[in-house]
């Protein structure tokens, strides 16, 4: 148990901004995805999102809205998007991708911007456009993601202390569909690990939901936080059959984030690069 | 021979193609049943769907019964019978299929061709009983009969039960026999608000009382629910089960939520005797059990997709049929098709292989509608050789390059579907001895590489992934070291 905690303990006094960890992790999921997995990924359209956001954050860093460390926030959220979000058209994918580093900048209250960039792109552009779309079946499900995306998700969560947020929305989460499909359903256990062990559903889990930088900031809010999306996001796969229910119930929850910012005050979380050479530029 | 060959392909893979379907077959004669290929046309529209289920039903019309959960309760307008010929056209445009190339002769100027070819065609059947005295004591079952249909020569009830025990009883006192394992995925279609609904076949009512063929039955529902519910089939089947899925949308691709949808190899170049011997059949089955296999049996295959808009042009490369038209469209259930207004009546297929059974399939397949456009097709080339005149410079290289040209075309049947003999040879080296002998030190011997590719360990993939970690791993440490002389 000690040498556990003590492991816990290494990962979190790493000297590593965690955002480097994100970025190796999602690019790993990407060629994972790619290679072994037979998605269709296109070069060019990776590369033309990746561009438009590293672009639109270099616009926000030179007008001094964002510190210069943010390109690796730009490139998470770019990763994000050519994981989960699919576009025909190029002009999809560049406007997703604009409209998710904007929000960052535009969509702010206390100097805190409100919606995860990523979610906020794929769920405008899909509202826009009529042309986008994501394939929650792209992964699969297989008891071996949930032990990849579980392991190397948990090494991020721990550096930006954002486990409890997980843990509570899969607890929750997992807890509903449990009573539903098992005891009230009466669908066998395999049911319900199909279920969890899709990768799509573990890349929101562990990746999505918890950006520190738009979940609530106390301890307590994000718990309560984090119930409210399960709530909804079961709610929305059970009764409305929306196959991508998490992240439509996350974009609904986010503007919550500030009432519960309000009522329950606690300093803000600074990536690590922001914190060692200078204070954040609001 | 062209002729021959196609038929005994097209025989060869139904005999060994054993598929399935989405409901169960119930009998009331001790007769042996197997499910076998089943095919459904899937139409989505908004929230309306149109499901047009076809299967092969082995044995007497009267021992047929056929049992299908559906969300809501059918109107008799929201069933039909649909002629077979639907599913034929609808197969044969979208199955696999060879394309067929000739070289150039190396020695003169030459000619172009294309040629077609492709497997599978459906067939199907269906059974009977009399609905007389089921309305009795069906409440003690806690079963309502929500409605009761003739249809053509089909006998149809809508049931809704309060419990599979009730339900699984009424449905052996009436005289259908349910397999064992129906019950488990009954309660669960139950609690979810699913109907029933019951199918049995009146013979005398058949156009031909002695035909076991029996047309396809086509239901239409609003529903949010775009589902096909395969549970219910796996109650009476051993082992896998395969079902294509034929979809028409307005938009563009289906997909499968949850299960990957994956593209079936194409575009693969294979030696040319898989035409010559009539092979087609035989290596497409094949190539699709490789597949499963290397994909974990768990992956829904994508067939073909294409905007099938009448006026959209090409839709096909080779087309191995004239492509369905505006009245098979409306047959299949997409009505918004408008004859007199082409550019208004937008249509997507796509055509879905999925071999499932219950330990790699424990959920229902769910579907989406994406708006994805993006064309495909299985496609398997062979090309012709030249056989004029290689006496000319041109000619000794171009011997040269068939040999190993068809050295990557046995590597490739290898790799699609394990086919490796040491006979291949023969057919890389049939030119062979056309090379004179001072231009021969370049050949390369071949042998058989015992890889069967497909089934393979992906070294590609695994460098990739390994190289990527390697640099990954430089970029975060080497960061640290910065990081902690700073701090």
């Amino acid at each position: 148990m000690q040498t556990i905690l003590d492991s816990f303990r290494s990962i979190q006094n790493l000297q590593i901004d965690a955002r480097k960890f994100q970025i190796v992790y999602l690019g790993f999921f990407l060629a994972l995805g790619t290679l072994l997995l037979d998605w269709d990924t296109q070069a060019h359209k990776v590369l033309i999102v990746m561009g438009t956001a590293l672009f639109t954050q270099t616009v926000f860093i030179a007008i001094g809205r964002a510190h210069i460390s943010s390109w690796m926030s730009a490139l998470i959220t770019s990763l994000g998007l050519c994981l989960l979000f699919r576009g025909n058209e190029l002009s999809t994918l560049v406007l997703a991708s604009t409209l998710a580093i904007s929000s960052k900048f535009i969509l702010r209250i206390k100097g805190k911007h409100l919606f995860n960039p990523a979610n906020f792109g794929i769920i405008a552009a899909m509202l826009l456009t009529n042309d986008g779309w994501i394939s929650p079946g792209q992964w699969g499900s297989s008891i071996i993601l949930l032990f990849i995306i579980g392991a190397l998700g948990s090494i991020v969560l721990l550096k930006v202390g954002r486990l409890d947020t997980t843990l509570t929305f899969l607890l929750v989460f997992v807890g509903l569909e449990y009573c539903r499909t098992i005891l009230y359903l009466g669908w066998s256990h395999d049911v319900l690990l199909h279920r969890f062990t899709n990768g799509s559903f573990l890349l929101f889990a562990f990746f999505m939901i918890t950006d520190p930088k738009t979940t609530p900031d106390h301890p307590k809010a994000r718990k309560l936080w984090a119930i409210c999306v399960a709530l909804l996001a079961f709610g929305m796969s059970n009764w409305l059959y929306l196959h991508t229910a998490p992240i439509w119930a996350l974009f609904f929850i986010t503007p919550v984030n500030a009432l519960l910012d309000a009522k329950w005050r606690t300093s803000r979380f600074q990536w690590l690069s922001e914190r060692i050479i200078k204070p954040y530029i609001t | 021979m062209k002729i021959i060959s196609s038929i005994l392909a097209v025989i060869l893979l139904l005999s060994t193609d054993a598929n399935a379907f989405c409901g169960f077959y119930v009998a009331k004669a001790d007769a042996t049943l197997f499910n076998t290929k089943s095919q459904v046309i899937l139409v989505r529209d908004g929230e309306r769907t149109v499901v047009t289920m076809s299967n092969d039903f082995k044995g007497d019309v009267n021992d047929f019964a056929m049992v299908v959960p559906v969300p809501t309760i059918l109107k008799e307008r929201d069933i039909r019978v649909v002629n077979p010929n639907l599913f034929t056209k609808l197969d044969d445009y979208s199955a696999p299929r060879m394309v067929e190339y000739w070289d150039q002769e190396p020695c003169m100027r030459y000619v172009i061709q294309e040629d077609e070819m492709l497997d599978m065609a459906p067939s199907m059947s269906l059974k009977e009983a009399s609905i007389t005295g089921m309305n009795r004591n069906a409440k003690k079952y806690k079963v309502t009969i929500e409605a009761q249909y003739e249809i053509e020569e089909y006998d149809i009830l809508i049931l809704s039960a309060k419990e599979s025990s009730g339900l699984k009883r009424w449905l052996i006192d009436n005289g259908y026999k349910i397999p064992s394992q129906a019950e488990e995925v009954l309660d669960p279609y139950i609690k979810n608000g699913l109907k029933f609904f019951v199918v049995k076949v009146d013979k005398e009512r058949m156009a031909n009382p002695n035909s076991d063929y029996l047309r396809p039955l086509q239901i239409e529902y609003t529903s949010d629910r775009f589902m096909l519910p395969i549970r219910l089939g796996m109650a009476n089947a051993d082992g896998e089960q395969d079902m294509i899925v034929y979809a028409f949308t307005r938009q563009g691709r289906i997909e499968c939520t949850n299960y990957r949808t994956i593209k079936i190899p194409t575009d693969r170049n294979i030696p040319k005797f898989v035409k010559d011997k009539g092979l087609f059949g035989e290596f497409y089955r094949d190539l699709f059990a490789q597949a499963h296999d290397r994909e974990g049996r768990n992956s829904v295959f994508l067939e073909y997709a294409w905007n099938v808009t009448p006026n959209f042009g090409m839709k096909c490369d080779p087309c191995v049929g004239p492509p369905p038209m505006y009245q098979e469209f409306v047959d299949a259930g997409a009505t918004w098709i408008d004859p007199n207004n082409a550019w208004g009546s937008s249509i997507f297929f796509t055509r879905l292989h999925v071999r499932y059974s219950r330990e790699e399939f424990p959920q229902d397949l769910f579907f989406q509608v994406t708006p994805n456009q993006e064309q495909a097709q299985g496609r398997y080339i062979i090309t012709n050789p030249a056989t004029g005149d290689m006496s000319c410079q041109s000619g000794q290289r171009y011997l040269k390059d068939l040999e190993f040209r068809r050295k990557r075309e046995v590597d490739e049947l290898a790799a699609l579907t394990a086919w490796n003999e040491p006979r291949y040879a023969r057919y890389i080296y049939e030119f062979s001895d056309r090379i004179h002998d001072e231009d021969r030190n370049t050949v390369i011997p071949f042998v058989p590489t015992g890889d069967n590719g497909g089934g393979g360990i992906p070294w590609k993939a695994i460098l990739g992934l390994s190289a990527l970690t390697i640099v990954s791993l430089i970029w975060l440490f080497h960061g640290s070291r910065k990081k902690a002389a700073v701090s």
